[in-house]
């Protein structure tokens, strides 16, 4: 099992990359953003196979705020534009 | 409190934070959604979670396929449609599971219009929209069944 | 190979299928919305899979709990944010559609 996590967790990781490539080339705000949510999705995935891997539970929570401020994230982008200038 | 066991574990240390917190939460909730707001049903929940989950998995399937065949087959573009739901919740329910229904989106939501963005506007995407808004009126007891 | 173990990682496995396919999407698809829909759909599916794959190995049922609770907080924040930036897209001053 531990094995299995850990592949399957670098697997992620290199999934992982290709979003940073997303959010280097963007082009608009809005691609990068996108980005940074497959990250955050990729991540929590990470973190939890590790979890449950290498048996630290603390990862689970982690996770859990990380997807917590995931939902933060696309509000805040949508009101900076929705809202005045930048 | 279910929530907090989940989270905290049923360490009976962390119940001197927990019931505090947990108690000001259902406090803060009640007070800041209005008393009139219904909840949806448990049963018809039930009944709905499979259909959801279905259509999770079919919908990723859809969206993985099209992403990996070589020549990328879609045909993307807009749908407006005209929802009968009335309630507030039952409306973002609905935009949201939108997305999770094979080859759309839900983009844009002004009063009964939704802007629903398709991957594949060739195949008619109305049926599964009409099936998922059928399903939810029937969570929101004071829905009429359109 | 016990039988848990068959399944864990049949489920696991495609779970990052889906994640890969999530993030091929992103970088392959045209244009803004059509990414939206790999990026929702694909990584909620692939993450649902990988929690169900690890559900035989959690310590107790409230780990187990937790991490079912995580999937539905990432459902939740996935649907919802790319309903935001769809609408900040076709309300906004066209900055994302270039």
């Amino acid at each position: 099992m531990k094995t299995l996590a850990l592949i399957a967790a670098l697997a992620l990781l290199a999934s992982m990359s290709l979003g940073l490539i997303q959010v280097l080339r963007g082009p608009s705000a809005a691609d990068r953003m996108m980005g940074v949510q497959l990250l955050g999705t990729n991540g929590i995935g990470v973190l939890l196979l590790l979890a449950i891997a290498l048996g630290l539970p603390a990862l689970l929570d982690v996770a859990l705020i990380f997807a917590l401020l995931a939902a933060v994230a696309a509000a805040a982008l949508t009101r900076r534009r929705l809202q005045g200038p930048p | 409190m279910l929530l907090w066991s989940i989270l905290a574990g049923t360490d009976p240390a962390s119940w001197v934070i927990g019931i505090p917190t947990v108690l000001l939460a259902t406090y803060l909730s009640l007070s800041l959604s209005s008393p009139a707001r219904r909840r949806p049903r448990l049963l018809a929940l039930l009944r709905f979670l499979p259909y959801f989950l279905g259509q999770s998995l079919r919908g990723g399937l859809d969206v993985a396929l099209r992403v990996l065949s070589p020549q990328l087959r879609i045909d993307p573009g807009f749908v407006d449609y005209r929802t009968q739901l009335t309630d507030p919740a039952a409306r973002v329910l609905f935009l949201d599971t939108i997305s999770l229904l094979p080859g759309t989106l839900g983009a844009d939501i002004r009063r009964q219009w939704v802007r629903v963005h398709a991957l594949d506007i060739s195949s008619d995407v109305r049926p599964e929209l009409v099936e998922l808004e059928r399903r939810i009126a029937a969570l929101f007891a004071h829905e009429a069944s359109p | 190979m016990s039988l848990a173990l068959a399944f864990s990682t049949l489920t696991i496995l495609l779970g990052c299928g889906f994640f890969a396919a999530g993030s091929i999407g992103l970088l392959r698809l045209p244009d803004l919305f059509s990414r939206l829909h790999a990026l929702t759909k694909a990584d909620n599916l692939g993450l649902g899979l990988v929690i169900i794959g690890l559900l035989p190995w959690v310590d107790s049922p409230w780990q187990g709990l937790k991490l079912v609770l995580i999937w539905l907080l990432v459902l939740l924040a996935g649907a919802t944010g790319a309903h935001l930036v769809a609408k900040r897209a076709l309300r906004g001053d066209g900055e994302d559609l270039k």
